[in-house]
């Protein structure tokens, strides 16, 4: 079946700058996300996942390397055409819901809508639908402290739909739910998923996962294991960047302190020369983010 | 900026200025204060000069008034017919009628002859000026008759013993009976005469509005009998007798006052050289009197209003300036709480000039609504002292402008920074903010 790619990722690299050390946090990813998929993005803490996440959401530049978002290739956008396209095609949807305290529920589902240049009084019929939608259609004045969390999750997915976006972003949507919403929330995902809308959903907990008919799973700022309806798939050739880019010449006496049985291990080796530089140069000067 | 963009943003500004009622009002009263104050005291100040300058007005903006003064010199001087110590100084009728005749531009000449006596109805006495002078003395100071008549040619060609008491005096005296016709005895130290009283005037600097009991040009306003000219100087001659403590002191004076009218404001500075030389001619350097041109005591007062006007202004600006302070303070306290906010808005679509655009507004609504409030508070203060405590108080157009102006100026200056601030903030940053 062929469908059209949302998502084109290609050598996605980016390296944090933390002036004498550079640490790469994903080292050339390359991935596509076909229209109407459910992904679910994997892997443990410091794998690139929070980097991938804000990449995905134009918050954020990758170092190099090419991102394209349905036509536009949004890596060598400025900051006002980025903030144009997460209003316009990107529906996002965050852990702590983050509606804004002073609005209701319509005007915040409308706040997307706002920024696209649409007023309230000609999109409230819209904005209401979406409500009822995910089933707030009765507590539309009401304020977000006077909803519960998984109510406030709603308004949030609504608020996500509002602009008709290419695709939803949602990071960790469930991670502040208890288990009863958490499946109501991964429900009204689904049936998202069965109108045909694209989703990509970060996460580490396999419940949430479980529900994506694609999970990428990532390791070190590389992708780990792509397995679609169950099923692993090939590899794609990745060259990766080397591990640790900085600015002074390893000598052969820095990498040798390292056990030979631990060479393997990028991590390791990371942490390793790290610890290396901190006693004998600068301390302080390679802190971990 | 669409047109229906921007009253959302006002409308979502108001409602997050509302979500803290206490703080956007205490950060207000710094606003409120400042504007309020200027108002104020503008006005406050506006009327004070009003008054005076009414005052000076009521005197005759085109009128020079000269006024005979006991000179430094001889004042112990020894006039020895009969061992009678006597000061003889002061204008002459001779003085009038040069300036009338000799001085370009001269429409009239007043004489004034004042001295002070006491008046008496029935029971009741008052200390009074009794002034001697010409039938048109109400034209030339511009004082408007209550009731009756003022003297006329008749009675000043008779000696006839009429006269008219101002409004004041005949409240005092008369206490609520109608004064026309009844008679009055004035007398002094040497003689007491009737006179019939046939009109009541109001002079014009002699309103309500005027404060009391203080002397406006040197002489008091308030008690005064006119009386015609003539029979001043039959019944009471130009002997002024005074009996302070443990001395007579007799002055020789013929006229107190020389009130010269010209015929346009202008013809009033070129001549006060003119008026010095016809008067100085018969004096042989002696000076016993003195100008008083109304025209430069008004000039010198507006002069004084815009020197307090200037002061005014900059105690305003530092009001302000503080208030503005104030805002800033709390615009950036805000942005910091509302970092979050600000990241989500970020992820939603809105571009940085959006935020700054979103923050300015509401640190201009904080200023134009305590500016508003501020207006609306002096104004109504200025107007309540004005008519119900009785004290002149005008509110100008232009204090409420520079004051609305000032309160944009400061909403915009000092949300500028704290509205960049917000705008700059790294989007991923303002959303992991807690």
């Amino acid at each position: 079946m062929a469908t059209r790619n949302i998502i084109e990722i290609k050598n996605l690299t980016k390296v944090y700058d933390l002036g004498a050390v550079q640490v790469p946090a994903l080292r050339g990813l390359n991935f596509n996300v076909e229209e109407g998929s459910y992904t679910a993005i994997m892997g443990p803490s410091g794998s690139g996942k929070s980097t991938l996440l804000n990449i995905l959401g134009c918050l954020d530049r990758p170092t190099a390397g090419e991102y394209h978002l349905g036509d536009d290739n949004v890596a060598s956008m400025s900051d006002r055409e980025l903030s144009g396209v997460r209003g316009a095609r990107i529906g996002f949807i965050f852990q702590s819901y983050n509606l804004i305290q002073q609005l209701n529920v319509i005007e915040n589902i409308h706040v997307p809508l706002f920024y696209q240049g649409r007023d309230i009084s000609d999109f409230r019929d819209h904005c209401v639908k979406l409500a009822d939608k995910v089933g707030l259609g009765d507590r539309l004045d009401h304020r977000p402290m006077q909803l519960s969390g998984g109510q406030q999750q709603r308004v949030a997915v609504a608020r996500a739909l509002a602009n008709e976006p290419l695709m939803l972003l949602a990071d960790e949507p469930t991670g502040n739910l208890d288990t009863t919403t958490e499946q109501e929330i991964l429900d009204i995902l689904d049936e998202l998923h069965a109108e045909g809308r694209t989703l990509v959903v970060v996460t580490h907990d396999d419940a949430v996962a479980a529900r994506a008919e694609r999970v990428i799973n990532l390791k070190d700022g590389l992708i780990d294991r792509d397995i679609r309806n169950g099923k692993d798939q090939p590899k794609a050739k990745e060259k990766p960047q080397p591990a640790i880019i900085t600015s002074i010449q390893l000598s052969e006496e820095d990498l040798q302190t390292v056990p030979a049985n631990e060479k393997e291990d990028d991590e390791k080796i990371r942490v390793k020369v790290k610890l290396t530089r901190k006693t004998n140069n600068n301390p302080g000067a390679a802190q971990e983010d | 900026m669409h047109g229906f963009s921007m009253l959302r943003i006002v409308q979502v500004g108001f409602k997050s200025l509302r979500l803290h009622k206490l703080r956007s009002g205490l950060t207000m009263l710094g606003m409120i204060i400042g504007v309020w104050a200027v108002i104020t005291l503008v006005a406050i100040g506006e009327g004070a000069s009003h008054d005076a300058q009414e005052a000076i007005k009521a005197l005759g903006a085109n009128n020079v008034i000269i006024r005979s003064v006991k000179p430094m010199s001889d004042k112990t001087q020894l006039q020895g017919r009969e061992m009678q110590w006597e000061t003889i100084y002061g204008l002459k009728n001779a003085d009038a009628v040069r300036i009338a005749k000799t001085v370009p531009g001269v429409i009239k000449v007043l004489p004034i002859l004042t001295q002070r006596k006491n008046i008496r109805h029935g029971i009741r006495d008052e200390d009074c000026q009794l002034i001697g002078t010409y039938p048109y003395y109400p034209e030339f100071t511009q004082a408007k008759m209550v009731a009756g008549q003022f003297l006329n040619e008749i009675e000043e060609a008779q000696k006839k013993n009429s006269c008219v008491i101002t409004r004041t005096l005949a409240e005092k005296l008369f206490a609520g009976h109608n004064p026309l016709m009844e008679d009055v005895v004035i007398g002094g130290f040497e003689s007491h005469q009737v006179f019939r009283v046939k009109g009541i005037i109001e002079e014009r600097s002699d309103q309500d509005k005027m404060p009391k009991d203080k002397e406006v040009m040197g002489r008091t306003i308030r008690s005064n009998v006119f009386i015609p000219l003539s029979t001043f100087k039959a019944l009471y001659g130009i002997k002024n007798i005074d009996r302070s403590v443990g001395s007579l002191i007799v002055e020789r004076v013929d006229l107190s006052e020389i009130r010269v009218e010209f015929g346009s404001v202008e013809e009033v500075m070129p001549a006060l050289p003119l008026l010095r030389e016809a008067l100085d001619k018969t004096r042989r350097g002696k000076v016993d009197y003195e100008f008083q041109v109304p025209i430069n005591e008004l000039n010198a007062l507006r002069a004084q209003k815009a020197r307090d006007t200037r002061m005014l202004l900059y105690i305003a600006c530092i009001s302000l300036l503080v208030g503005g302070i104030g805002i800033m303070n709390i615009m950036l306290a805000t942005v910091t709480e509302r970092t979050q906010e600000i990241g989500v808005r970020r992820a939603l679509g809105a571009t940085r000039v959006d935020i700054t655009v979103q923050f300015l507004v509401e640190s201009l609504m904080l200023c134009l609504i305590g500016g508003a409030i501020g207006v609306a508070g002096g104004w109504g203060f200025a107007e309540i002292r004005h008519h119900f405590l009785n004290q002149t108080t005008i509110v100008t157009e232009w204090s409420v402008l520079v004051a609305f102006c000032l309160s944009v100026g400061v909403g915009l200056a000092f949300g500028i920074y704290p509205a960049r601030r917000a705008a700059l903030l790294d989007p991923i940053e303002a959303l992991r903010h807690a």
